[in-house]
């Protein structure tokens, strides 16, 4: 609705009519800010419309079909479907958008998903078969579920009762373990007992992210409810989706905001980062390397707090009561950085488009599993920029982002070394 | 006539599969409206279409193939760099095919010359962060950063900047322009050559035809490749700071600096735009609309209208904001003597400087105009005017009067007209006039007021820069010809004899107020039937 009571409701598209309607095609949601414009090369940031050109592909164009979705003059089709879904919901547009407007683009995205949903059209084939593995085996690679702890090696020490709660993730319990073992050690080593779920659960990220809201709101539930039993001040997480998930989706799912949650959701950058500061853990141990980070979305400009807002859209388009608008500056980008410059001999090297103008890798928001060629064309991308800032290895906050970058790199043969922050932290205590 | 099946094998064995497409989903997502420049108002509403097709060429040579199809086809065009020129810029009739430009996205750069050498898909932004790595730079038009660097020049896009290195027109040099009919012309030096170095060619200046109906809006062409000139900057970088939304350059103030300053009239502010002009000093120079400065205040709408709701007509009218833009192009004594001499005009005349953040947000490489749209959704400027600053008080005055008659649905801006500055060191004056309203509520008066501003202009006898296509040709051609009409209108069947060059421009809003009946009653001229 363009005027009248309105909310941030994601499973209503009419909420955001005035969002999509006032799109100006200034493209802001397409380029680097132009503040940072690096010249001709690495000058976009929406991975969507970079690749596929058609300017249905970006939010400039989305926004319009999303109009003709409303208004019901638009047919389902496979373009369209791959329109709503070749996307990576990586928030560059939102950000972009957000620099000069006060548009919600990325939730009017993840609005168009759950109509398409609802409507019985999407998601995707590939997230259907996902979504089956969740339902049946908890996690989303159909793997046993009894095999979820099996990254605990003898000499990690893992607390019964503790104040953190590491919530492992599906990526790193069974892809990445080598992620949640230097996550666990860095802990032991930091003198931070931490407990583990008593009976872990995929966190529903790929759920949401496809637009299955009623199959992610159950999990929701039931996963806090499992955290807030055990009682935990403070969940970590060393997965960036993860962490999105936990600290956005869920509040915005179930319509409270983060700070209701009953507990912080925490990073592993943010907590070591502050162990640092405090002195309460010394990176001592050298790394040579030159080194570059890469923002991975969800840690940085996804990763500001939920907050529901209900309330009236007026004259002007002025809204009341007045809303704090999740403009990404408020991401995490700091803290990775400080680790990594903490590091003695490791010479971090920042890529062109960084920060909240950072190129996602492509992996997520179901991206990867219905449009894998689309992912790997982005880490290609991701990686040719690491290389030309002349790094040796280039590291993230997600086992997403470093297992796209990984297979891609593989793939082409690239020299380029990938990392999770979570292993350079452990190699350097 | 739809695109036929034949056309489109055609035009799918020019550029591939990949790059063509009539699939409704992607048609949908090139529509004009509901949001953007002059969208929501009857214009965009009446006159535009979603494309028939979509084409995406690389280069020239398919460009031209293109065009010469859809003359053998009989499919009207519309060329399409990035689209953020509003419903001009877009379908205005059934089955068009639109050429999206975007790929051709080429760019060199002489180092040695001053040129930089693009194509259509180049925006302002990337050209002077390339230019600024040279210790060069341009102009980034007033249009934003995001406008292809083509398609602004066309337009002959301004700055504040503008007031030190001049008209966009001056600085096109060798240009390759795909005319209506297919034809390759080659502008400049590149007519005898291939390197495109300098605009002038043999034979009469063809870059006259880039300008017909005011550039871009006249449709006589397609710009495939354009060399730019590029102007001397000075030796420092201007960092990159902050995170979104507050990114700015911080200056390095030894050689650039910003200074604001009040001023104690209108007629004081252009006095300072002449002395320092006699003077030759100043790098850019504007007077700051009072709108702005909320603009640039506020985090959110909401805001914005805390700010503004709390001015009136007697806040307004004594508050003059002059800002002025020093640059040490040769030396930090240039900067020191330009900033003496500067303080020294502006006692005289009654100012007082500002402080003034040592920073640039809008201007040299973020040319802010999405910003426009934050207050109320809906913008357009109804009229831009390059004349003489003498010109730019008067037709200001006049036209925040007839502004009034039409607030709302305006928003109110107190008796503010809008952006006006000194151009070419004095030797021309600018005014633009904008107006913003609520897109969600009757648009009817904008669309009233849009011609009514043509009409105010012939009845005073002002100039404006919007003779063609943004107006009823009708109207303002007898008026300011008295044949100018007729010349514009053999000038395109010469160039253009199929019509095919995004029809109906140069008629469209004659078409416009013909087709929207709250429009009729304020047809008071003559016109023959259409086409």
């Amino acid at each position: 609705m363009l005027k009248g009571k309105l909310s941030l409701d994601v499973t209503n598209l009419d909420n955001f009519e005035y969002d999509m309607s006032k799109c100006i095609k200034c493209k802001g949601c397409y380029w680097v800010d132009h503040i940072y414009m690096p010249g001709i090369n690495f000058s976009t940031r929406c991975p969507s419309a970079t690749r596929y050109l058609f300017d249905s592909y970006g939010a400039y164009g989305k926004m319009r079909i999303g109009m003709a979705m409303l208004e019901g003059r638009m047919e389902y089709s496979d373009e369209l479907l791959k329109t709503l879904y070749a996307c990576t919901l990586c928030g560059a547009c939102d950000v972009g958008c957000k620099r000069n407007l006060d548009l919600e683009i990325e939730l009017s995205l993840e609005a168009l998903r759950i109509k398409a949903v609802k409507e019985g059209k999407g998601p995707m084939p590939e997230h259907k078969k996902v979504a089956k593995k969740i339902t049946e085996k908890h996690n989303r690679f159909g793997s046993p579920h009894e095999n979820r702890n099996k990254w605990l090696t003898k000499d990690i020490k893992v607390a019964a009762k503790a104040d953190v709660l590491y919530f492992v993730g599906c990526s790193a319990a069974y892809a990445n373990p080598e992620i949640a073992r230097a996550t666990a050690k860095i802990l032991n080593a930091a003198g931070t007992p931490f407990m583990l779920m008593p009976d872990e659960w995929c966190c529903g990220n790929m759920l949401y992210s496809v637009g299955m809201i009623d199959e992610a709101r159950e999990l929701a539930k039931r996963n806090l409810e499992a955290v807030r039993k055990t009682g935990a001040k403070t969940l970590l997480l060393s997965c960036a989706e993860g962490y999105r998930t936990w600290k956005v989706d869920y509040p915005k799912m179930l319509n409270i905001s983060t700070d209701d949650l009953g507990f912080k959701v925490v990073h592993l950058t943010e907590l070591v980062d502050e162990l640092i500061k405090k002195e309460a853990l010394k990176l001592t141990k050298p790394i040579d390397m030159r080194l570059t980070y890469h923002d991975s979305c969800s840690l940085s400009r996804l990763s500001e707090p939920w907050t529901p807002w209900k309330g009236e859209r007026g004259k002007w388009g002025m809204i009341s009561p007045g809303l704090e608008r999740r403009r990404g500056s408020g991401g995490i980008y700091q803290p990775p950085r400080d680790i990594l410059k903490a590091i003695p001999g490791l010479e971090l090297v920042e890529m062109v488009r960084m920060k909240e103008n950072a190129f996602c890798c492509g992996a997520g928001r179901g991206t990867q599993e219905a449009f894998p060629d689309f992912a790997a064309w982005a880490a290609e991308q991701r990686l040719f920029e690491a290389k030309t800032v002349g790094a040796e290895a280039i590291v993230a906050t997600c086992p997403w982002c470093k297992d796209n970058f990984a297979r891609v790199a593989r793939q082409n043969g690239e020299d380029l070394k990938i990392y999770d922050i979570s292993e350079l932290i452990l190699a350097a205590i | 006539m739809a695109i036929s099946k034949e056309a489109y094998k055609v035009l799918e064995a020019i550029v591939g599969e990949e790059y063509l497409s009539s699939d409704p989903v992607v048609c949908e997502g090139y529509r004009s409206g509901p949001g953007g420049y002059e969208a929501g108002l009857g214009y965009e509403r009446v006159m535009t279409k979603i494309p028939g097709c979509v084409i995406m060429p690389l280069t020239t040579e398919e460009v031209q193939k293109i065009v010469r199809v859809c003359n053998r086809y009989k499919v009207p065009y519309v060329p399409y760099s990035t689209g953020w020129y509003g419903p001009r810029s877009h379908c205005h009739v059934d089955d068009e095919l639109l050429i999206d430009l975007k790929r051709m996205d080429d760019f060199e750069i002489d180092e040695k010359h001053l040129y930089a050498v693009v194509g259509s898909g180049v925006i302002y932004s990337q050209l002077q962060e390339e230019a600024m790595k040279r210790g060069c730079y341009i102009i980034v038009g007033g249009g934003g950063s995001q406008c292809s660097a083509i398609a602004n020049m066309l337009g002959d896009g301004w700055s504040p900047l503008s007031y030190r290195i001049g008209l966009p027109h001056r600085r096109i040099l060798g240009t390759e322009l795909i005319l209506p009919d297919g034809e390759l012309v080659k502008m400049g030096s590149l007519a005898v050559g291939d390197d495109p170095f300098w605009g002038d060619g043999f034979g009469p200046d063809l870059r006259g035809l880039l300008r017909g109906f005011t550039g871009l809006r006249g449709c006589l062409g397609i710009v495939t490749k354009m060399a730019i000139k590029l102007l001397p900057f000075q030796p420092e970088k201007l960092e990159p700071t902050g995170i979104s939304p507050n990114t700015v350059l911080q200056l390095p103030v030894n050689r650039v600096k910003w200074i604001n300053f009040t001023m104690p009239s209108k007629e004081s502010m252009k006095q300072a735009m002449f002395e320092m002009a006699r003077a030759e000093i100043g790098a850019g120079v504007t007077k700051v609309p009072i709108f702005w400065r909320a603009i640039a205040k506020a985090s959110c709408k909401e805001e914005y209208w805390d700010i503004w709701s709390k001015e009136s007509e007697e806040t307004i009218k004594d508050f003059h904001l002059l800002r002025v833009l020093l640059v040490g192009f040769g030396s930090e004594e240039q900067m020191e003597y330009e900033e003496r001499v500067l303080n020294d005009i502006i006692t005289e005349i009654g100012g007082e400087a500002r402080r003034t953040r040592p920073t640039d947000e809008s201007w040299f490489k973020n040319a802010d105009s999405a910003g426009m749209w934050l207050m109320c959704g809906g913008y357009v400027s109804v009229d831009y005017v390059i004349e003489t600053l003498e010109h730019s008080l008067p037709h200001g005055e006049n036209y925040a009067e007839l502004k009034k008659k039409f607030t709302p649905p305006l928003m109110p801006d107190y008796g503010d007209p809008g952006w006006f500055q000194s151009f070419e060191l004095g030797h021309q004056g600018y005014s633009e006039f904008l107006v913003y309203w609520d897109p969600d509520e009757n648009t009817d008066g904008v669309d009233h007021f849009y011609l009514e501003t043509s009409k105010e202009n012939i009845r005073k006898r002002f100039y404006t820069s919007l003779l063609g296509p943004h107006q009823p040709l009708y109207l303002t051609g007898p008026a300011y010809g008295p044949n100018y009409h007729k010349w514009m209108l053999a000038v395109k069947d010469e160039f253009d004899p199929n019509f095919l060059s995004h029809p109906p421009v140069p008629l469209a809003h004659d078409e416009f107020v013909e087709k929207a009946e709250w429009m009729r009653p304020m047809k008071d001229w003559k016109s023959p039937k259409l086409p």
